[in-house]
This record gives structure tokens, C-alpha cells and sequence, in this order.
């Protein structure tokens, strides 16, 4: 395993040399190995959407360097079209770009791109969408436009995945959707991480899904990192959470609380299962017996 | 290289610079009005001193307005093509019209006296000067005041039966959006970009080719500026929008001695420019 993504005094600057310049990247430093799932988290405005475009070269590093799969950004001569297939982008909202008529058609749009025979265009198409959620027979000769938002993003992401990316970059993926698909969603990127070996990097604003999901977590403020880790490292770690008004998952919140009653519970215990275990475990008699009151 | 995408930098239009200078303070009627009044007498004045009395003027307005002048640059950039071109025609073949003055090179059909030479450089300058001062117009200016005095520079108009509140409500409306459809389109760009699309590749005579390349953003942003449009009517109709109805404004103007003054002054430095004999 080696590190697939390399981010070092990363700045970029949008509107360089107008007295509109917003410096929105100042000195980012990251790295990311293969198989990872990352989780970038941060307000809005800090810069994830700024970085994240140069994880694929739609942004080039204006001081820097971003070096991803052993190749430099900054190199004039590099292939883009090589570095966007081995690194999927999925925007914030992705259901807009839809414009083919039909949905095949629309995640068939990248592969043709790449000049593959149709056999192997068809394939890749049903892979992507049986991978996305989408019955391939079933769907591929509905029309993009009378989808539900839902559905819409299914295509999008499948139009992603039939590039057959090595990173998958997410932009919020669950933003707006209802619970149940927001689930759905996440079981599947899990399973892009877990099963197809992805390396997953999703910006998210929803503490729960970066819990459940990530590896690592890296906190993006005023166009810096600054802080990352586990989630364990970053969720049990009270003084990091005030000092960056991270919200915190709610199983989180829930055990501080509880330990600010006085009870010893593992703050850092942010999985369900593990929340529920900490407190059954203060439930227990033997938990009553030397910390307050009785239950 | 880097900038591959950046389209709005690019975008002047409804550019406006609010840096609370003198001029961004004026009535946008009378700004309207005297920048009307100064392309005008730039138009009608082709002595060399006098135009370059116009460009320092027209320097003196960035400062004034604190707008700094590489702004009013970018703005000449694109069109140095064109000017090349006017000068380089109105160099070979205006010898004949201009006729006066010392002849410098008689070849053929291709004259170049001491007048067609003035001809050339005077209405490079003037073509900068305009840009320049309208440059300072709209970058000092909002688009709502700027469609907020041209309706009441209008209003004239309305006894004629032209539908000057409609005029203006659609200006305000179409530049409103200029830049957010900037955003939209470099965000649809980019998503294409980000799925293997690639735009541009064939040579410039190959159309076709180049026109379906542009499809997958052409098709998304048909259909969000229609969804825009959906919203915008809701919205407006959600907040008793009546066509033709009378309306009050948020914002009225209010002509100071200021104004006045300042057109005062642009009249007579008009006027002078116009009427007054420069030497050279
Ligand atoms: N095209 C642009 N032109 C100018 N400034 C921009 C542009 N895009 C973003 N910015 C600015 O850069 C900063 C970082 O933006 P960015 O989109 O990376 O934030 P973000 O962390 O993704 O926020 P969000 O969570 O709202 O998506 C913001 O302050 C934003 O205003
Ligand atoms: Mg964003």
C-alpha cells in the first residue's frame, strides 16, 4: 500500500491579482493511502470543494504541490485525461449534469469518451449501475429527466463510477437526500471502499455518516488542515471539537453528557453499538456501585 | 494553465467594484448622464491634445473612484484585436479622405499622410478612452442603479407607450444573472470535465465536432436557467409581482448639489473639448 494522494503547502487563490482575490487554500497538507476511506469535514467556506478539485486536476496547484498515484500536478505535460479516469470527481449536487436523453446512455457517456469497444462500454455500464443502486433492465431506457432527485444522483454517481476509478472523490453525496437513501447511499460507498478496494474521499457536513464511515478525518478550516485523526482521536477529543466547533455525532454528545454527570464512560466510543455498550456498562451494579447515585 | 476553468474572472459585465469612493456615491441619473455627455465630446474630438487631455481625465476617474486602473485595462484587452485592425485599415486606405497634411508614403492605392496617420492614433485613444469611461460607469455602479437610472432617464419615454418598467425590469433581471450563469456553466465544466468530456479539441473550422462537444453542458444549463426562471416567476408572484402595476422603490435617488456640480463640470469640460482649437 502507498500513498495515493499527496498534498503538501497546497494555495490557491480564486481571482489571483484582482482586488476580488480570495485566498480560499493557505497551505493544505494532507495525504491519503490506497484503501482508505477519508472523511473531510469543515464549514462552509473553508476550502473541501477548493481542494478536492485538485485531487483530479481541475485545478492545478497555484503554489505547492499535489502529487497523486506518483504524478505532480504542477508537470505541464500531464495526461488529465488519464488522471480524471483513475480519479472519479462527484460533485456537490450531481443530478444538473444529466443530458442525455436516456439514463444507459448518460453513464455510457464517459466510457464512449474513453473510446472502448461497445461490448465493453455495456458492461461497464450495467456494472456501474447495478453498483449505484440502479437495475440496469429496468432503468437504462428510462428518461434522465423524469427521475426523482434521488434516482438522478444514482445516474450521476454511475456515470462516475463507469470510469472505473481507482479514488472516488464525493462532494456531500448525501446532501438533501431522505434518510432512507442517505442509508442506502452509504452502504454503498462503504461497499466501493471495502469490497471494490476504492480509496473514498467524501466531504461531509453530517457527523454520523463521517463516524460510521471514515478511517480518518481531516477538519479543513479557514483553507487549512487543522486537525486530523481518527474519528476516535477526533470525536473523543473534546478540546479539539470547542476549539473548532466541530459538531460532534450524537452518540458522542450523549456520552459527554453522561460523563459530565460524573459517570466514567469512553467518550471516544462513537460507534452505536459501542455508545450502547458504554452505557449499559455504567447501567450495570457494579458501575453504580462506586459513581453517583443509584438507578 | 491553472485557470482552464476560471470563467467568471473573466466576466466584466455587472462587475461592480463598491470601493464607497465619491463617484460610486453620485445620483446613477446623472453619472448615466455625464458619461453620456463625455463619449460624446470623445467621439467629436480628434486633435491630439485634446485626447490626451481625455485620457489623463479618464486616469484621474480611477483614482477618484479608487478603482485601480489595471481594471479599466482588462477591459481594453479584448479589444486590441479590433483596434489593430481599425488602425491598420484606416492606415492603408484613409490616405485618400484624410488627404491633408504631408504625405509620408505614396504606393498604389495606399496613402499615408500626416491626417491619416492622426486619424489612426486618435481613434485608438478615443476607443480606449470610451472603455475607460465606461468602465468607471459600470464598475462604480451597481446593475440595480444602473437599470434604476436608465428607467427614470427613460420615463420620457412611457408617454410614447414604450413599456420602459418592463425594459428595465428585464436589464435588471438578464444582468442579474450574467455572473451566476458564469458559476453554473464552470460548475458544469467542470462535472463534464470530471466524467471524461474534453472541449475544444478540433480546429476551429470543424464546428460540428466542436458544437457537440459542448452539448453536455449546453443541455444542463438550458435546463437549470429554466428552472431558474420557474423559481424567480414563483418568487415574484409569491411577493404580489402585478405587471404594469405601480410600484414604490426600496431605494429612492435623491439629486444633491453634488450632482449637479459634477455635471455641471462634465458639461463644460465637454464643451471645451469640443469647441476649444487645440494646437496639435
Ligand atoms: N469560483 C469561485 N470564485 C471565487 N471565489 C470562490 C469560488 N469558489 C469558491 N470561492 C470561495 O472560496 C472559499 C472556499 O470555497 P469552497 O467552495 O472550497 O468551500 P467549501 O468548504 O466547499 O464550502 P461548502 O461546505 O459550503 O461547500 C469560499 O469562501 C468561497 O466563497
Ligand atoms: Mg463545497
Amino acid at each position: 500500500m502507498g500513498t495515493v494522494i499527496e498534498v503538501e503547502d497546497l494555495r490557491y487563490t480564486y481571482m489571483e491579482n484582482t482586488p476580488l482575490a480570495h485566498q480560499a487554500l493557505a497551505g493544505v497538507q494532507l495525504s491519503v493511502e490506497e484503501g482508505e476511506c477519508v472523511a473531510i469535514i469543515g464549514h462552509t467556506g473553508s476550502g473541501k470543494s477548493t481542494l478536492i478539485q485538485h485531487f483530479n486536476g481541475l485545478l492545478r496547484p497555484q503554489q505547492g504541490r499535489v502529487r497523486v498515484d506518483g504524478q505532480d500536478l504542477s508537470d505541464p505535460g500531464l495526461d488529465l485525461k488519464g488522471l480524471r479516469r483513475k480519479v472519479g470527481l462527484v460533485f456537490q449536487n450531481p443530478e444538473d449534469q444529466l443530458f442525455e436523453k436516456w439514463v444507459g446512455d448518460d453513464v455510457a457517456f464517459g466510457p464512449l469518451k474513453m473510446g472502448l469497444p461497445l461490448k465493453e462500454v455495456r458492461d461497464r455500464v450495467r456494472w456501474a449501475m447495478e453498483m449505484a443502486g440502479l437495475s440496469f433492465e429496468a432503468m437504462k431506457d428510462r428518461p434522465t429527466y423524469a427521475l426523482s432527485g434521488g434516482q438522478k444522483r444514482k445516474v450521476a454517481l454511475a456515470g462516475v463510477l463507469a470510469l472505473r476509478p481507482k479514488v472516488l472523490v464525493l462532494d456531500e453525496p448525501t446532501a438533501g437526500l431522505d434518510p432512507r437513501s442517505r442509508k442506502e447511499l452509504l452502504g454503498r460507498i462503504e461497499g466501493f471502499n471495502r469490497r471494490e478496494k476504492m480509496t473514498v474521499i467524501f466531504v461531509s457536513h453530517n457527523m454520523e455518516e463521517v463516524a460510521c464511515l471514515a478511517d480518518r478525518i481531516f477538519v479543513m478550516a479557514a483553507g487549512q488542515i487543522v486537525a486530523q485523526g481518527t474519528p476516535r482521536e477526533i470525536f473523543g477529543n473534546r478540546e479539539v471539537l470547542l476549539q473548532h466547533r466541530i459538531g460532534a455525532p450524537e452518540t458522542v454528545e450523549i456520552l459527554y453528557r453522561i460523563q459530565g454527570l460524573g459517570y466514567p464512560v469512553d467518550v471516544g466510543a462513537y460507534e452505536l453499538d459501542s455508545a450502547a455498550a458504554e452505557i449499559v456498562s455504567i447501567l450495570r451494579p457494579q458501575g453504580v456501585k462506586s459513581h453517583g447515585p443509584g438507578i | 494553465m491553472a485557470r482552464e476553468f476560471e470563467l467568471t474572472r473573466n466576466i466584466t459585465v455587472g462587475q461592480y467594484l463598491p470601493t464607497g469612493s465619491f463617484v460610486h456615491r453620485l445620483d446613477p441619473r446623472i453619472k448615466l448622464l455625464a458619461c453620456g455627455i463625455l463619449i460624446l465630446a470623445i467621439a467629436f474630438c480628434n486633435s491630439y491634445g485634446g485626447n490626451l487631455i481625455v485620457l489623463a481625465f479618464s486616469c484621474l476617474l480611477f483614482r477618484l473612484s479608487r478603482i485601480p486602473l489595471r481594471y479599466g485595462l482588462s477591459g481594453v484587452k479584448p479589444a486590441i484585436p479590433f483596434i489593430v485592425i481599425l488602425a491598420v485599415l484606416q492606415l492603408l486606405f484613409y490616405g485618400d479622405i484624410a488627404s491633408g497634411g504631408r504625405v509620408y508614403l505614396e504606393y498604389g492605392l495606399i496613402v499615408i499622410t500626416s491626417d491619416s496617420l492622426r486619424l489612426v492614433i486618435v481613434s485608438a485613444l478615443r476607443f480606449i478612452e470610451i472603455i475607460f469611461v465606461s468602465s468607471v460607469l459600470t464598475l462604480s455602479t451597481s446593475t440595480t442603479q444602473l437599470t434604476h437610472g436608465m428607467e427614470s432617464l427613460l420615463k420620457p419615454l412611457g408617454y410614447l407607450k414604450f413599456p420602459v418598467h418592463e425594459f428595465s425590469l428585464i436589464m435588471t433581471i438578464a444582468l442579474r444573472f450574467v455572473p451566476t450563469f458564469a458559476m453554473e456553466m464552470e460548475k458544469m465544466i467542470k462535472a463534464q470535465a470530471s466524467r471524461g468530456a474534453e472541449f475544444g479539441t478540433g480546429s476551429w473550422w470543424q464546428i460540428f465536432r466542436r458544437t457537440k462537444e459542448m452539448l453536455p453542458i449546453i443541455v444542463p444549463l438550458f435546463r437549470v436557467a429554466m428552472e431558474r426562471a420557474e423559481d424567480l416567476i414563483l418568487a415574484m408572484e409569491a411577493r404580489c409581482y402585478t405587471p404594469g402595476g405601480t410600484r414604490s422603490r426600496f431605494r429612492t435617488y435623491q439629486t444633491t448639489f453634488r450632482d449637479g456640480l459634477t455635471l455641471l463640470f462634465i458639461l463644460c469640460f465637454s464643451l471645451l473639448l469640443w469647441m476649444y482649437p487645440f494646437p496639435y
